[in-house]
C-alpha cells in the first residue's frame, strides 16, 4: 500500500511527511510497515477494528442513535522529546487554571491587580456563586483536564480550548489502544510505545488524594447521568477499571451534609464523587430543581467538607472561551513562568477596536460561542453563507461577550485510511491530565480526533469525526514525567444498590 | 452615633402538606447580619420537625441555615428570633457621575449593574431615565426613580406571585415590595448606578413604644452605590431608616429568599408568614 505525501492547499502541516518522499524520522518504521500491507488486508484490519469496538460497546450517541466511534488504522506518532515539551506545557496550564479557580472562588487577587476585569467572571454563565466557601482538602478542583491542542501551519502546537468541567474521551484512548494491539500486534513489536492503561489507577490515586482528611478509608464512586448519556460507556469503563461503584443520582442520598450510597446491605458513606453530571443537573436545591439525575443537598455536603466533588463545581468559569484568552496571563501571574504552549490568536469582541475589525471582515475569522462545547455554534467565516454571516453579525453586536473570534488555523493533516486509500485528513489532539495535588500527570498521547470529510476542519465526534491511536515513542534518553504509576488503593466492592427515585417539588416562596 | 433602636424580631414561616412530605432540603436566610448600622445581639433559628442545622455564609454575605428532613412530616415550621440594635444611617455626599461611571467602579460592581432575569426592563418604563440622569446629585436621581416607581406600581398584596419579574409587575402596575424593589433596581442599573436587593424586616411604627409587640413584615428594598452603599425603600417612599433591619443582599430576590427548598411529596400550602417585632429600648 503506497502511503505518499499529499500537499494541502491550505498550507497545513503534514504530520508524517516533511516533503514528498521524505517521511519524518519517527514515522519511517511505521511507513515501511504499512506499505507492506495490501489494500485488501488493510480493509480487513480496519473492519476488525470496528468490530472490536462495537463488540466492546465503544459507541457515542450521534443524532439520537448509538454509533461506533470510527478508529482509523493509521496511528499518530509523537516523539519523546516533543511529548516531554507538550506534557510540561499541559501540566503548567492545568496548574495555572487551578490557581485561577482558587482565586476566583477566593480572594480575587487577579482582579485587584487589574490583570483581568471582574466583569469577565460575573458575566460568565458558569460562574457559580454556590461554589463559594467550598474548599477542596488538597486544593484540587481540576482532577481531570482535557486540553485541546492543534498543530499550526508551522508545526507549533497551540491550545485551542481548555476543558476542566467533565472532559470525556479517555475511554477511547484506552479502547483504541486495546483494539490496535489486537489488530496490528506487529506494529507494536516494531515500536516502543508508552502504554496508556495506567490512566484508571492514576485517576483513582488522584481521587483518593482528594478525599476529606477525616475520611479514614475513603469510599469513591463514579456518578453518571445514566445509560442515555453519550459518555455512559466511559463511566462504566472507568468505574470498573478503578474498582469503584458506578452510581446514579437515585443511588445516593444526603443526610445532615453527609452523602450515603444505598446498597442492599444498607447505606454506606461516600467521600469522593467523580461526577460526570453537569453542574446544572447536580443538585436540585442549588441548580435546576427539575433534575432527576442529581442528588439533593450535595453542594452543602461538599461545603461542610464531608464529601469532595471531582471535578469541582463552578469550574466552567475557567474554560469559558473569553477566559481562555487570559490563560497566558494566568501562567505569568500565578506561576511566575513563561507559557510553554501558546494560545491560538484570539480576539475579545467586547473590545470595540477588535470588534470593528472582526465585524468588518467576518469571513476572515472563526467565530465561537464562549460557552459552546463539542463544536456547537462554531462558524468558519469563509465557509459560511451570506445569510449565516449576517445573522452572526447581528448576534455579535447584540452580545459581544458571548463570542470570540480566532484566526483560522489550518489544522495539521495526517494520512488516514478513508474508503480504500490513505489520504490526508485534519486532526487535533486532546491530552488528558490528572492532578493529584502533588503533581499533574499527563496521559502519554491522548485522543487524536480526525475529521473524516475531505478538507473538514471540525473534528468532534458529534460532527462525525473519528479518532486515531496516539503513540508517544519511548526514548530512554529522555526522562519521562512520572513514569512509575503509584500503587493504587482499591475500595471495597458493594452489591448493586436498589433503585428508587422520585421528583422533587419546590417549596413555595415567601413574598 | 445617634441613639440606637433595640428590636426583638420573631419571624415564623412554613408549610403544611396535603398528606406528608419527605426528603425535604432547605436553606433559610432569616438571620439579620451585623453591619455598620445594625448590631445583632443574639439570633437563633428553630425548625420543626427538630433536626440538626448547619450554618454558612454565602457569596453575598448572607447567613444561611441549611437543613434536611428525611422522616415523613405533615408540616414544616421555621422560626427565627433575633435581637438587633439599629441606627439611622447618615446620607453621605455622593460621588459625581464621572467617578461613578469610572472603569474601576463599573468593573468592581459589575454584577450589580448587569440586569438579571428578574430585574430586566424594556419599553416605556425607561422613558424618563434620561431626564433623571441630568440631575447632578445621584441621591436625587435615585429618589426621582424611586418616587416614579412608587407612583406607578401600586402596592397590592397578592397581585403577583413570588416568581414575578420586574417587567411583569410593571406591565400590571401592581405588586408587592419585592416587585417594586425589582423595578427600581432595573431602572437604577439602566442608568449605570450599582443597585442591589435587600431582604429584611420593617418595624412599622414611627413612634414605637418600648415593649409593645407590633406586627411587622418581611420586607425588601434597594441599596445603591454612591460612594458607599445607601438604602432607599421605594415601596414606602423613604430612605433606609433604623426601622429597616437587614438580613441579606443579592442581585435580586433569588439570591436571598427567606426560605427556599425542595421536597418529595404532595402539594403544600404556605402557613402564612408571621413577623412580630417588639421594641426593647
Amino acid at each position: 500500500m503506497g502511503v505518499v505525501f499529499e500537499g494541502d492547499a491550505t498550507g497545513a502541516w503534514n504530520e508524517m511527511f516533511s516533503a514528498p518522499g521524505q517521511p519524518r524520522p519517527i514515522y519511517e518504521r511505521l511507513l515501511a510497515d504499512l506499505n507492506a500491507y495490501q489494500p485488501q488486508e488493510l480493509r480487513l484490519r480496519s473492519d476488525q477494528l470496528s468490530r472490536t469496538l462495537i463488540e466492546r460497546g465503544v459507541t457515542f450517541a450521534h443524532s439520537g442513535e448509538e454509533r461506533p466511534f470510527p478508529l482509523d488504522l493509521v496511528p499518530r506518532i509523537l516523539g519523546a522529546l516533543e511529548w516531554d515539551r507538550l506534557s510540561r506545557g499541559i501540566a503548567q496550564r492545568v496548574q495555572a487554571l487551578e490557581a485561577f479557580l482558587a482565586d476566583v472562588y477566593g480572594p480575587g487577587k487577579i482582579f485587584d491587580e487589574g490583570l483581568m476585569p471582574r466583569a469577565v467572571i460575573t458575566s460568565s454563565p458558569h460562574f457559580c456563586r454556590a461554589a463559594f466557601g467550598i474548599t477542596p482538602p488538597n486544593g484540587v478542583r481540576i482532577a481531570v483536564a482535557g486540553i485541546d491542542l492543534i498543530r499550526d501551519e508551522h508545526g507549533n502546537f497551540c491550545v485551542l480550548e481548555d476543558n476542566v468541567r467533565i472532559p470525556s474521551g479517555v475511554s477511547y484512548v484506552i479502547e483504541n489502544r486495546r483494539a490496535m494491539t489486537q489488530a496490528f500486534s506487529a506494529l507494536f513489536s516494531d515500536h516502543r510505545v508508552h502504554p496508556v492503561d495506567s490512566y484508571p489507577s492514576r485517576l483513582f490515586s488522584a481521587l483518593l488524594a482528594a478525599a476529606p482528611r477525616k475520611a479514614v478509608d475513603p469510599v469513591i464512586v463514579v456518578l453518571s447521568p445514566g445509560v442515555h448519556n453519550a459518555a455512559y460507556f466511559e463511566h462504566v469503563l472507568l468505574a470498573r477499571m478503578m474498582g469503584v461503584e458506578l452510581v446514579e443520582g437515585r443511588d445516593l442520598v444526603c443526610r445532615s451534609n453527609h452523602v450515603y450510597m444505598r446498597t442492599t446491605n444498607g447505606e454506606r458513606a461516600v467521600h469522593v464523587i467523580y461526577r460526570r453530571v453537569d453542574d446544572d443537573w447536580l443538585d436540585p436545591l442549588q441548580f435546576r430543581p427539575d433534575t432527576v439525575i442529581g442528588v439533593a443537598g450535595l453542594v452543602n455536603a461538599a461545603r461542610a467538607g464531608n464529601v469532595v466533588l471531582s471535578n469541582g463545581i463552578g469550574n466552567g468559569v475557567a474554560d469559558d472561551k473569553l477566559v481562555y484568552t487570559y490563560v497566558p496571563e494566568f501562567i505569568r501571574f500565578y506561576l511566575g513562568e513563561k507559557p510553554l504552549l501558546d494560545n491560538v490568536e484570539t480576539y475579545r469582541l467586547e473590545d470595540a477596536e477588535a470588534r470593528a475589525e472582526v465585524l468588518g471582515s467576518l469571513a476572515k475569522y472563526v467565530i465561537k460561542p464562549v460557552d459552546g462545547s463539542g463544536g456547537r455554534g462554531i462558524v468558519i467565516g469563509h465557509h459560511a453563507t451570506k445569510t449565516e454571516l449576517r445573522s452572526l453579525h447581528k448576534a455579535i453586536v447584540a452580545s459581544p461577550r458571548s463570542y470570540i473570534a480566532q484566526r483560522p488555523v489550518a489544522l495539521s493533516t495526517h494520512p488516514t485510511f478513508v474508503g480504500d486509500a490513505i489520504s490526508p485528513r485534519h486532526i487535533d489532539l486532546r491530552p488528558f491530565a490528572v492532578n493529584d495535588g502533588e503533581d499533574v500527570w499527563v496521559l502519554p498521547g491522548g485522543l487524536t480526533r480526525v475529521a473524516l470529510g475531505e478538507g473538514e476542519l471540525i473534528v468532534n465526534s458529534s460532527r462525525g469525526g473519528g479518532s486515531k491511536d496516539t503513540w508517544v515513542l519511548n526514548d530512554e534518553s529522555i526522562p519521562f514525567r512520572g513514569a512509575v504509576p503509584p500503587a493504587s488503593h482499591r475500595s471495597r466492592r458493594y452489591p448493586p444498590p436498589p433503585r428508587q427515585n422520585e421528583e422533587y417539588v419546590a417549596q413555595k416562596g415567601e413574598q | 452615633m445617634s441613639e440606637s433602636l433595640g428590636l426583638s424580631i420573631r419571624h415564623h414561616t412554613g408549610f403544611t402538606y396535603d398528606g406528608v412530605a419527605k426528603a425535604s432540603y432547605n436553606e433559610a436566610r432569616m438571620t439579620p447580619r451585623s453591619l455598620g448600622i445594625q448590631q445583632v445581639q443574639s439570633s437563633k433559628i428553630a425548625v420543626r420537625p427538630v433536626i440538626p442545622l448547619s450554618t454558612h455564609v454565602d457569596y453575598f454575605g448572607s447567613i444561611v441555615t441549611a437543613f434536611d428532613i428525611q422522616e415523613t412530616h405533615p408540616k414544616l415550621e421555621v422560626e427565627s428570633i433575633s435581637q438587633v440594635d439599629s441606627w439611622a444611617a447618615t446620607l453621605e455626599t455622593p460621588l459625581g457621575w464621572n467617578d461613578l461611571r469610572s472603569e474601576r467602579l463599573t468593573d468592581r460592581f459589575s454584577e450589580f449593574l448587569l440586569p438579571t432575569d428578574r430585574t430586566a426592563l424594556v419599553g416605556a418604563v425607561m422613558d424618563d431615565i434620561d431626564a433623571w440622569q441630568k440631575l447632578a446629585d445621584v441621591h436625587e436621581c435615585v429618589e426621582a426613580a424611586s418616587n416614579f416607581v412608587r407612583g406607578e406600581v401600586f402596592y397590592v398584596p397578592g397581585a403577583t406571585t413570588v416568581s414575578a419579574t420586574a417587567q411583569e409587575a410593571w406591565d400590571r402596575r401592581k405588586g408587592v415590595c419585592q416587585d417594586i424593589t425589582h423595578v427600581t433596581i432595573g431602572l437604577l442599573r439602566a442608568m449605570g448606578i450599582p443597585a442591589r436587593y435587600v431582604s429584611g424586616y420593617l418595624y412599622p411604627a414611627t413612634e414605637p413604644l418600648v415593649d409593645d409587640v407590633v406586627e411587622g413584615q418581611s420586607h425588601a428594598w434597594v441599596e445603591y452605590f454612591s460612594g458607599s452603599w445607601t438604602g432607599i425603600d421605594p415601596t414606602n417612599g423613604v430612605r433606609e431608616t433604623e426601622r429597616h433591619i437587614i438580613v441579606g443582599h443579592g442581585r435580586d430576590y433569588d439570591d436571598v429568599p427567606p426560605l427556599k427548598g425542595i421536597y418529595q411529596g404532595p402539594e403544600s400550602t404556605q402557613l402564612g408568614v408571621v413577623v412580630e417585632i417588639r421594641r426593647t429600648h
